[in-house]
């Protein structure tokens, strides 16, 4: 690994944060509902897919260990959300 | 027999295979695998159950603070960069950054277990238990083993930097990061979304 990896590293850190805080706003908006949910855990899934890349360090690696990662996180965040509209839907 | 040679070669160079080409130890990385794959139908779990008795995950969730939540999630990602930096300040060489930015993480992994503590306190004497509902049952399993695991990174950390050779930084950190990411997934599955 070299030194200039640190600022990649920086921004994926601030990148973080701000989806951290963007989550938490949304959440506190006063509205609810699939659009809601879709937005937290769309920025669950861009934070955990920077932490794959940025801090676990998957960018260099054969791209079928990142796949397998990604899939993984597409499944905790899609399937939670799809759980969370059925009851919505049914209203 | 120069094709037998090859493949042993090939062996030699990559005792793991597919795990070799992973950064830090392998072993980590079967831990780590392990935990994702935990911590996914634990997820699953979570949210099939919310589905199932959305009220009561509704009253739970209104009984949470999703800021103290946020601001957890914003310690540990924090933490979770210094990590990552002191990986790079090992491979520049400069050791003594290294220390440092290992001793920030653990800080930070410190202040998350505080946090999290607080949170337990509160809900204790709320009276909410493991055995409220269904809710809170999960809540506490979910959350607790991950704090059992902010522990063991923060032990991990602790060992890299007393043994700090730059391959020991990355599977050390490896798991740190891994801890990041579960969180990461968890504070909006059990805080925020519903």
């Amino acid at each position: 690994m070299t030194q200039s990896a640190a600022p990649q590293v920086t921004r994926a850190w601030g990148l973080l944060v701000l989806l951290t805080l963007l989550s938490l706003a949304a959440s506190h908006s006063g509205l609810a509902g699939l659009a809601v949910n879709g937005l937290i855990l769309a920025a669950a899934f861009a934070k955990g897919r920077w932490m794959l890349l940025d801090f676990l360090k998957l960018r260099g690696v054969p791209p079928g260990w990142r796949a397998l990662f990604l899939c993984w996180l597409g499944l905790v965040t899609v399937i939670p959300w799809a759980a969370a509209a059925l009851p919505l839907l049914r209203g | 027999m120069d094709a037998a040679r090859a493949l042993n070669a090939a062996q030699d160079d990559r005792p793991w295979g597919a795990l070799s080409d992973l950064p830090g130890h392998p072993m980590m990385w079967v831990l780590i695998l392990t935990d994702v794959v935990t911590f996914g139908l634990l997820f699953m779990t979570f949210a099939v159950t919310g589905a199932v008795h959305h009220d009561v995950f509704a009253a739970g969730r209104a009984q949470l603070d999703p800021v103290l939540g946020g601001v957890n999630t914003l310690v540990l990602i924090t933490s979770g960069w210094l990590a990552a930096l002191a990986v790079e300040s090992r491979s520049a060489g400069r050791r003594g950054t290294t220390q440092l930015q290992l001793g920030g993480a653990m800080a930070l992994g410190f202040v998350f277990i505080g946090i999290k503590l607080a949170e337990y306190i509160v809900k204790a004497k709320a009276g909410i238990g493991l055995e409220t509902d269904t809710f809170f049952t999960l809540y506490f399993l979910l959350t607790g083993f991950h704090l059992l695991h902010v522990v063991l990174g923060i032990v991990i950390l602790a060992a890299i930097a007393l043994a700090d050779s730059a391959e020991n930084l990355k599977t050390g950190t490896a798991f740190w990061h891994m801890v990041d990411l579960v969180w990461v997934v968890m504070y909006p599955l059990i805080y925020l979304i519903g």
